[in-house]
């Protein structure tokens, strides 16, 4: 209880600004860490996640999926697949925001990631993503020294991955890496939840609807697949991970993947 | 712990020597906690092919035990080596686990069929194991990571297996790599393309207007689904799944 009410009639306690009130009008270290954290995960931000359907548009084209009910267990399973492969890499990059570590990760998911097409849309929206996250926060430099290393060895020392990226980019932001782990899941949802829109799979009321009933199974999956180590990242989805590499023979298609 | 050694001794050239060996257990199949590891090495030059008699047969769990097999291969220089088993089986219940390990160096020859299936489905037992984990990992000259996978599938997870599977009963991957299988790995991206293209298409009910007369056959899905990818260093080497 604030000290300095005591005495005060109920109307003049209005009339005090108490250090709570203080705190909430400037804003402490951590609110305009939020703030960053929107801007990561709002899908404003320019790095072309709108290009991937995550494997969906085949699914759908192999009729695997053609309802919302469908939609509902592809995304529990990409999601559960996303937290056992991935998830490890976001976990290890924001933990240790180095260049070394960046390069060693990336590596090591460029032979991960066997699946042509999720490696090439992998690279796309890493590459996006670092290009855009060095020039927004400016205030870490390392972010764009970083890049500009190995933009400029050439191709094949590192692929720009999106969840080493991503785990890079929000250690050096300073979000921890519950949040960031969770965000990593958060956008991948977002992602393929909005193709599901494009491809007709569910309005945009459903859609965002669909997305809230998912926000506790999203949660489950965060909390069952953090934290964990690289040797453990396995994927949970055969299935999944065949149809999406079959993108490539899709005679009409929306997406890149 | 069991040990034991073969040598087997190159007869003729690798073109037309190949050595065949099959790997048979005690009983038929794999019980749990059993643990069965394996090292190969093969020569440069030589040709050397591990299969099994049978599909192997990964019987129930007792008190929770996983049973594994681990294998390490080192292929030479100009070898081929070809580890084409048939497909694990496990039983209800069954827990599994399998690990292998290829060292190649930059003109070795590797086919790898890892696959397994849903189970006896005769008797009703579609992807009703506890555990199934598959690693493959290939590292080149210096540790350098090539390919690095591992299949994970347990139950309890946020899905039952079987609905992941959406009425699959078997799951294969099939890695072809080096020189020597270059028109092997050209055919396969081939047939894979060919087949796939026919299986995928957009269903008409997302046409909307255009009704349909014969809504089932439209909405079938594939009875095989394929993908084949290309991995590793700029080289082409395929990987097929399906």
């Amino acid at each position: 209880m604030d000290d300095s009410l005591e005495g005060l009639s109920p109307m003049d306690e209005d009339l005090v600004e108490t250090d709570d009130r203080k705190r909430k009008r400037n804003g402490s270290i951590d609110s305009t860490l939020q703030w960053s954290q929107w801007q990561l995960l709002d899908s404003i931000l320019p790095t072309g996640g709108f290009a991937h359907s995550f494997g969906l548009e085949a699914a759908i084209q192999a009729r695997l999926v053609s309802g919302p009910d469908d939609l509902k267990s592809y995304i529990i399973d990409l999601l559960d697949n996303t937290g056992s492969l991935l998830l490890p890499f976001v976990y290890s990059s924001t933990m240790n925001p180095t260049l070394e570590n960046w390069q060693k990760l990336d590596r090591i998911l460029d032979a991960t990631l066997s699946n042509e097409v999720g490696r090439k849309a992998s690279i796309s929206q890493g590459s996006s993503l670092l290009r855009v996250a060095a020039a927004v926060f400016t205030e870490i430099p390392s972010l764009k020294s970083m890049r500009d290393v190995c933009v400029g060895s050439g191709s094949g020392v590192v692929s720009f991955h999106h969840a080493p990226v991503f785990g890079l980019t929000c250690g050096l932001v300073g979000i921890d890496s519950g949040s960031s782990q969770r965000g990593f899941m958060f956008v991948t949802m977002r992602d393929v939840i909005s193709a599901a829109t494009r491809l007709n799979i569910v309005g945009p009321m459903g859609a965002a609807v669909l997305q809230h009933q998912m926000a506790p199974v999203a949660e489950a999956l965060s909390q069952k697949w953090m934290d964990r180590p690289l040797e453990d990242a396995s994927q949970t989805a055969p299935l999944l991970d065949t149809i999406q590499a079959s993108h490539a023979y899709l005679f009409s298609r929306l997406f890149c993947s | 712990m069991e040990k034991g050694k073969v040598v087997v001794e190159k007869v003729g050239p690798s073109d037309t020597d190949a050595v065949w060996i099959y790997s048979l257990t005690y009983g038929g199949g794999i019980v749990s906690g059993d643990s069965i590891s394996v090292e190969f090495t093969v020569g440069d030059g030589c040709t050397a092919v591990l299969t099994t008699q049978a599909s192997t047969k990964v019987y129930k769990s007792m008190g929770s035990k996983c049973s594994e097999q681990v294998l390490e291969a080192r292929i030479g220089s100009g070898a081929l080596f070809a580890l084409i088993p048939d497909p694990v089986t496990c039983f209800s219940t069954a827990r599994y686990s399998q690990k292998q390990v290829f060292r190649v160096v930059s003109d070795s020859s590797l086919v790898i069929v890892d696959w397994f299936t849903s189970g006896r489905h005769e008797s009703g037992e579609k992807w009703d194991f506890e555990h199934y984990r598959s690693t493959n990992h290939i590292f080149s000259e210096g540790d350098q990571p090539v390919f690095l996978d591992t299949v994970l599938l347990e139950q309890g997870g946020a899905t039952r297996i079987a609905e992941r599977m959406h009425d699959y009963q078997v799951i294969a991957m099939v890695i072809i790599y080096g020189p020597k299988l270059k028109h092997v790995q050209d055919q396969v991206q081939e047939n894979v393309k060919k087949m796939m293209s026919q299986q995928l298409y957009v269903p008409s009910t997302r046409l909307g207007h255009h009704a349909k007369t014969n809504s089932d056959h439209c909405l079938t899905r594939p009875a095989f689904i394929a993908s084949c990818s290309v991995f590793g260093p700029k080289e082409a080497i395929p990987i097929g799944q399906g």
